[in-house]
């Protein structure tokens, strides 16, 4: 007779720190191994079986069995294994309960939980050491009574058949069944040392210190059929499989439903959807809505319709109008938002007639993945919307989607490191000389370079460890907005636990999960550009009446787009960074389109597949646009021939390359997770085979999948990027015509976007426009607007610029002001109950200077004040006059920076400017009229060092002086040579060559100087003795 | 015979816990009697040395490229950089990472205060030699007060240049100043500045130029004048007296003051702390034993004297015994417990001298104790009856394994601990009997069977056709396998099939087979 096995009792490394294989590598093996079934029984979670889900479809392992182990705080361990969909539900909502009863990341279970029986789950008793089933215990038979087995799991310690005597008599004595059970904790004993190892981290000690807490030997795998049947009596495996024989569940048989109450009485999601379309047509085209619009809507509801995603466009539509009606200001993006519908429907703000673009790109019918939108919120103001969403459909039924948090090198090398009793300060030099590794191989004079030798056993161990725990989830976190609601109680479908944030509760499933079970999900985030947008329309309004919103914001203005192309565009969105700025002026983008294409182009993706100066040349007609078939044609004609978006690198996977559109989709997933998971072999062979075989050059194929390599984490959808773009022309259009609304309003908005509140307030300045300090008697708390000279707009710094000071204290200075301005520090302090703490970081921002004059002054004042003493409240201390220096220039200057972050006065290289010229540096504002490949000397205050992993070994500086901005290149051989002054240089000096290209001004750097000490010498006033 | 007593001398030590002293300045100041002569106030003179590099020099290291890092929120941050290490653009205030950034094969060291501080007390036993009054000031400053020991160094120029070469000879780099009071030494000291004022009156103009950053003071006090444009102490002086000490603290103005000479500035003498050492001389060669046990009784009564005065007991004795030719014989004695009581000396020393060769006449016997600790209180008592004696003594635990050791010697006494381990060679380990009694702990023991006669090494085992064999016969497989794979971590990794066998000869046998390369069988150990 051939022996019949399925293991009822297997944790997977979704079972933190306790399981030590992947659960797709324990399905492989198990259906490998001729197993009957295979359950996955991760402890009191459900994280891991939609991977062992679809990896059991893969492999076409006979049965997949869903259970938990569970651990009672009596001690007592049980394993539950779900027989029909009742008992999944029932299982998923006692793991809810007990995870939701306890902090985040463990659980609390009592026999209280067991109340209502665990319907449809079968149960297996796992005896204790000690192997006696205790008569206290006589509920656990009571309530499972028929479904209850005593887990016999013998593991080669020496005691198996004691231990199988023992069970046998409390069978008998119990009257209960015995079945045969692994306790599997890995796929294959090898697996052992890393499960050694996890245990340590688990109970954060070393592994030579961490005792019988190790398992003795590594009997807790998958073993074949042949060993078990020598190590079991026939009849307990033979129970196994006639266990597995009675459980008929499959995730299959989940199904989602989508919240119905949103769908008023008498009408149907469609109707409905239909009427709330039609409506926001009218209003979006209130002169009568042009056939070619209605002719789209009708063409998307009938696809709609089709997939039944009308619930989802209803949801999202919801949450939008919530926002709204809040006055937060929201955007949707993402592969279903750039519709007709969600345009009508308010979700986003991209009139589709703006983008000659067809849903269809977006959501295709035949490759049926769900209909993705992102709507981004205010960041300040998205936690109001999340608390909606709780409020209206409960905490039962809408939770958080997870993240996995796993093993990346770095985490891994401290964690195994540790295990391994290595110093704390010899994981930081290891992980620092390895910080590029990725996990595979490494060079031995990295290791020689942390003062470690390459050779040494524990070095070779930790290497080991560290490959092999790569990828291992380490815990669940929240995601950032993904979530998931639904009709029924989601703990039905998944189960519910905490997360960190108070408040928050996250599903056991993250993203991918979602996708394979076919769950939808909004993802609600926060955008700090929308804030600042909301608030530059608010402005505006208070300014000077004038009413603006993301649709009503003149579109194709040319005035901003020669603003653009002039590359004008600090604190705009998206097209900010030095690179975008470099690019604009060569992009040259004169239409929204283009900022389409911007937004997407300079990014790692387009980068590394070298797409961007091939763009470039065709743009500017110096290449010729060509294709090397019709199909290509169609998916790359709008950008000149060259892929640039997500989307089409997946199209030309399948028109080019012969990918089904389910591969396709594959492929996309496994893009976002090759890195991690090291794995885009099989697509490589095949795309570039099937681009081959279609006639395509081989340095095509290769060019193509070098870019889908590139796009990784951060490939960039079209269907994002159009999002994007409208944020990025409403921004420039505020800064091109209000931009002292646009730059108070990124201010109160901060911290957000690309530079320092210095840089933005210099460049307000430069376009002309006041900036005024910080006042106690004048400023609010938020930076505001003041008419000036004529009226135009002045800047006021608030009190928000102050370093220190809290917003409670900075509100009451504001509210009793209202009675009257401050007089007197001593005043300012009584009246809005200041500490001295307070006063300090007021005296040192210089907002004293109308009660005490200046800085010196203004702290020995604050210094000199005392708590007020009822009887003598507003009594006037009097004292002599102390002899104090006036504060120099310098002084003050870095007084100002170091206590708002920027200076009214002058830019501090203007006072160091007569020292510098002893070295002959020029000032930025000289560079444009110097000659290409000219050799030169500047300096300046470095305020960004960039180093992209795509520009090998490039270093990017930008240096600031009192005329502009420097950008630098080092280049990785004079970057090695000047490390010091490269790393350490607050004020650094460059000899190098100009290159100019254009308007843009690059500098090559030769040498480098450190020249911090001149920033000494500004706070430090001549007379001290040095 | 004849015998020249010698009086215990107190030797010092530098141990971190220091004994401090006051100098009794008031007593030197105020005359005896009032006599015609007017009191001439003592002018006293002033000595700092500030150690800047301390940190650094006290490693000790003789890396290139060195530099102390200390944790600071967590993140560990240069404090030092040496010359090498300074010439790589590393410099205070980075952290580690940056810093080996700059220069990846810079060796990190933690800083160590204990260490540190041991290093200053060395200095400054050291210094004792310069003057009888030496005092700690602070973590990288001493002072001596030298106004008495001018004429004896041939003057101040003369003095400063010995300390100077002393100490940069000893590998420090310092920056010394004197000054008539304790507080302007230290200030100009850590100005860096080489300046001697021998008079009161020139104080003032030389202080007045300070820099703030020389004094003292905490860091948020330093800046919060700063930020009033005070940068001098000059600036502070000039500022009203009652305004000043309303914002800062009237112990600040205080301490303007005493460094002015304005106020006095009674300083703590250092000491080291002390351990016996006494020698006994004879004046002829001896060599009976009962004398020289005699002699050395007496040695251990003046030590319990010694101790018995300061409240302490001692944990460990050397005795050195000088002979003409050779080199001293010494006995070293060690308690479980701190003790100081001669008689139960005595009696360890009895046990140990009886096995004592001294390989020559003994012309003096010296004893010196190891640190003293303040005494414990006794533990449990096992009881022993003494059958020939007809009497019950009463031991300790602790001091039960004390004449143990006294009489069998260090090596053969040990402690048993049970190791959590699954391995059986590595589930347990010996220790120390003297050491630490009261930490012992026992950890539990696993319920798999083991036999308490355990081989110190597996024996191999012959095998026919795959069966072992033991004494030429067949064994019997009892019971088992019990599977051990474990010990990857360090050089001990098994792997192992253990089984519980029956010999031919009816002993139970406990033995494995190796899983690892060759199947081989081994016996590990033997049921009682």
């Amino acid at each position: 007779m051939t022996v019949r096995y399925a293991e009822l009792h297997a944790l997977s490394n979704f079972t933190f720190l306790r399981g030590a294989s992947h659960p797709e590598e324990l399905v492989e093996t198990a259906a490998a191994l001729g197993y009957e079934a295979l359950a996955i029984t991760d402890e009191c979670s459900m994280s891991g079986i939609v991977r062992a889900h679809a990896a059991a479809k893969e492999t076409g392992l006979k049965k997949l069995i869903i259970g938990s182990e569970l651990r009672l705080r009596s001690g007592r361990k049980l394993v539950a294994l779900v027989q029909n969909k009742g008992g999944y539900a029932a299982l998923c909502q006692l793991i809810s309960k007990a995870r939701r009863a306890a902090e985040k990341g463990s659980y609390e279970l009592t026999r209280l939980d067991f109340e209502s029986g665990l319907p449809g789950c079968l149960v297996l008793w796992i005896p204790d050491r000690d192997l006696r089933l205790d008569v206290e215990d006589h509920w656990i038979r009571e309530t499972f009574r028929d479904r209850l087995w005593i887990a016999v799991e013998l593991m080669a310690d020496g005691r198996q058949r004691e231990q199988l005597e023992r069970l046998r008599e409390e069978g008998r004595r119990l009257k209960l069944p015995l079945v045969a059970s692994g306790d599997v904790h890995m796929h294959i004993r090898a697996r052992r040392i890393l499960q050694d190892a996890v245990t340590a981290i688990r109970l954060r000690t070393t592994v030579d210190k961490a005792g019988f807490a190790l398992h003795s030997n590594g009997e807790r795998h998958l073993r074949s059929l042949a060993v078990l049947a020598h190590a079991y009596p026939a009849e307990l495996l033979e129970e196994s499989a006639r266990i597995a024989d009675t459980l008929h569940f499959s995730l299959h048989e989940l199904r989602y439903e989508y919240p119905n109450e949103l769908v008023p009485a008498g009408e149907t999601a469609g109707t409905y959807l239909r009427k709330l379309t039609e409506e926001g047509m009218r209003r979006r085209w209130p002169g009568g809505v042009p056939a070619k619009v209605i002719a789209l809507v009708e063409h998307e509801l009938k696809l709609i319709a089709d997939l039944e995603y009308e619930s989802y466009f209803l949801t999202v539509e919801d949450i939008v109008s919530f926002a709204r009606a809040k006055n937060i200001l929201c955007q949707g993006r993402g592969s279903a938002a750039n519709s007709a519908v969600c345009f009508c429907l308010g979700i986003t703000e991209v009139d589709p007639g703006r983008m000659a673009v067809l849903v269809e790109r977006f959501i295709s019918k035949e490759r049926n993945e769900p209909p993705d939108i992102d709507v981004d919120f205010e960041h300040e103001r998205r936690e109001e919307v999340i608390q909606y969403i709780y409020g209206k459909y409960g905490r039962e039924r809408a939770a958080l989607a997870a993240t996995v948090i796993t093993y990346r090198p770095r985490s891994a090398l401290r964690d195994v490191g540790k295990v391994l009793g290595l110093s704390d300060l010899q994981i930081s030099r290891l992980s620092r000389s390895m910080q590029w590794w990725d996990g595979r191989t490494v060079d031995d004079s990295r290791i020689l370079e942390a003062g470690l030798n390459p050779d040494s056993p524990v070095i070779r161990r930790l290497l080991y460890l560290v490959r092999e725990i790569i990828g291992f989830p380490r815990h669940l976190s929240q995601h950032v907005g993904g979530f998931v609601i639904c009709n029924a109680p989601l703990h039905e479908l998944v189960p519910v636990e905490n997360a960190t944030m108070p408040d928050r509760t996250v599903i056991q499933w993250e993203k991918d999960d979602l996708e394979e079970m076919g769950l939808l999900k909004v993802d609600v985030l926060g955008l700090g550009m929308l804030t600042a947008i909301r608030r530059s329309f608010d402005l505006i309004r208070d300014f000077d009446g004038r009413d603006y919103s993301l649709a009503s914001v003149p579109a194709e203005d040319p005035r901003v787009y020669d603003m653009i192309c002039a590359g004008d565009t600090m604190g705009v969105f998206q097209i900010e960074s030095r690179a975008q700025m470099a690019m604009l002026p060569r992009l040259k983008p004169r239409c929204y389109y283009d900022l389409v294409i911007e937004v997407a182009i300079i990014r790692p993706g387009p980068i590394q597949g070298d797409m961007v100066h091939p763009y470039l040349r065709r743009r500017n007609g110096e290449e010729a646009v060509d294709y090397p078939s019709e199909e290509v044609k169609g998916v790359l004609q709008r950008t000149l021939g060259v892929p640039i978006f997500q989307e089409q690198v997946m199209q030309l996977a399948v028109v080019a390359a012969g990918f089904t559109p389910g591969e396709a989709d594959r492929l996309r997933r496994a893009m976002a997770a090759w890195k991690r998971r090291g794995g885009l072999g099989p697509f490589e062979d095949k795309l570039i085979s099937g681009m081959r075989e279609r006639g395509y050059a081989e340095e095509f194929a290769r060019q193509i999948f070098r870019q889908i390599e590139g796009f990784g984490e951060y490939g960039f959808p079209e269907s994002h990027s159009a999002s994007f773009a409208l944020l990025v022309y409403v921004s420039c259009w505020l800064k091109c015509h209000t931009p002292a609304a646009f730059t108070c309003a990124l201010l109160n908005s901060q911290p957000m976007g690309f530079y320092s509140a210095s840089q933005l307030v210099q460049d307000l300045r430069r376009h002309g426009v006041e900036v005024r300090a910080v006042d106690v008697n004048v400023s609010s708390w938020d930076c505001s607007l003041e008419a000036g000279e004529g009226g135009a707009p002045v800047l006021r710094l608030g009190l928000r610029m102050v370093k220190g000071l809290s917003e409670n204290a900075g509100q009451r200075i504001v509210a009793e002001r209202e009675k009257g301005r401050y007089a007197t520090v001593q005043g300012l302090m009584e009246r809005a109950q200041l500490d001295r703490r307070d006063l300090g970081v007021l005296a040192t921002s210089g907002a004293l200077q109308a009660l005490s004059g200046d800085r010196h002054k203004a702290r020995w004042a604050v210094a000199g004040t005392e708590k007020p003493v009822p009887l003598f409240r507003g009594v006037e201390h009097y004292e002599a006059a102390p002899l104090l220096k006036k504060p120099t220039e310098g002084q003050n200057i870095v007084a100002d920076y170091q206590s708002t972050g920027l200076t009214l006065e002058r830019h501090p290289m203007c006072l160091l400017r007569r020292h510098l010229d002893r070295y002959h540096y020029m000032a930025a504002g000289q560079l444009p009229d110097m000659s290409n490949g000219q050799r030169i000397n500047v300096a300046g205050l470095v305020i960004t060092k960039q180093r992209p992993g795509t520009a090998s070994g490039v270093t990017f500086v930008t240096l600031e002086d009192e005329s502009g901005y420097i950008n630098l290149i080092v280049w990785r051989k004079v970057a090695e040579e000047f490390r010091s002054e490269l790393l350490n240089a607050r004020l650094l000096g460059i000899a190098g060559e100009l290159q100019i290209e254009g308007r843009v001004i690059h500098v090559i750097a030769q040498r480098l100087f450190d020249h911090s000490e001149m920033l000494g010498e500004l706070s430090v006033s001549s007379r001290d003795f040095r | 015979m004849s015998r020249v007593w010698k009086s215990p001398v107190v030797a010092r030590d530098t141990a971190p816990a220091a004994r401090q002293q006051v100098l009794p300045f008031a007593e030197l100041a105020a005359p005896a009697k009032p006599l015609l002569l007017t009191p001439r106030p003592v002018q006293r003179l002033w000595f700092c040395i500030y150690l800047p590099q301390l940190p650094l020099e006290a490693c000790r290291s003789s890396a290139e490229a060195l530099v102390i890092v200390e944790e600071q929120h967590g993140i560990h941050r240069v404090l030092l950089a040496d010359a090498a290490a300074r010439a790589a653009g590393v410099m205070a205030g980075l952290s580690a990472n940056a810093a080996l950034a700059l220069l990846p094969t810079l060796k990190l060291e933690e800083r160590n205060p204990v260490r540190e501080q041991q290093v200053l007390e060395r200095l400054a036993s050291w210094l004792e030699r310069f003057s009888s009054f030496v005092s700690i000031a602070d973590r990288n400053l001493l002072l001596l007060e030298i106004a008495g020991s001018l004429n004896l160094f041939g003057g101040l120029q003369s003095l400063r240049q010995t300390i100077v070469r002393d100490l940069g000879m000893l590998g420090f780099s310092a920056a010394v100043a004197i000054a008539p009071t304790p507080l302007a030494a230290t200030w100009l000291a850590r100005s860096g500045r080489r300046i001697c004022i021998r008079a009161t009156e020139n104080l003032g103009p030389a202080l007045r130029r300070l820099p703030l950053t020389c004094l003292h003071w905490p860091s948020g006090q330093r800046e919060l004048l700063t930020g009033m444009g005070i940068t001098a102490i000059g600036d502070c002086l000039r500022l009203p007296r009652e305004g000043f000490a309303r914002r800062f603290g009237a112990e600040r103005l205080l301490d303007l003051d005493r460094a002015l000479g304005h106020l006095p500035d009674p300083r703590d003498s250092w000491r080291a702390p002390e351990r016996f050492c006494a020698d006994y001389e004879m004046t002829e060669e001896q060599s009976d034993r009962e004398l020289l046990l005699n002699i050395c009784r007496e040695l251990l009564l003046s030590h319990e004297q010694f101790l018995l005065a300061r409240q302490l007991g001692t944990q460990s004795l050397c005795f050195s015994f000088f002979h003409l030719k050779s080199t001293a014989t010494e006995l070293r004695l060690g308690a479980a417990l701190a003790d100081r009581s001669a008689s139960r000396w005595f009696e360890l020393l009895k046990i140990r001298f009886e096995a004592l060769r001294l390989p020559e006449p003994v012309i003096a016997v010296r004893l010196r104790s190891g640190l003293s600790q303040p005494l414990l209180a006794e533990t449990a008592r096992l009881s022993f009856s003494h059958k020939a004696e007809k009497q019950k003594h009463r031991y300790s635990i602790a001091q039960l394994a004390e004449r143990l050791v006294a009489r069998i010697g260090d090596h053969s006494v040990h402690a048993l601990t049970m190791v959590a381990e699954h391995r059986p060679e590595y589930a347990w380990c010996a220790r120390n009997p003297l050491s630490d009694w009261t930490a012992s702990t026992l950890t539990m023991l696993t319920d798999t069977r083991r036999p308490l006669w355990m081989l110190p090494e597996p024996a191999l085992l012959p095998a026919d056709s795959g069966y072992p064999l033991h004494r030429g016969c067949r064994l019997t497989l009892l019971d088992g396998p019990e599977r051990l794979e474990t010990g990857w971590w360090d050089e001990g990794n098994v792997s192992r099939d253990y089984y519980t066998a029956l010999s031919g000869a009816g002993m139970r046998l406990w033995v494995f087979r190796n899983r690892q390369r060759t199947p081989d069988w081994y016996l590990h150990g033997i049921f009682g």
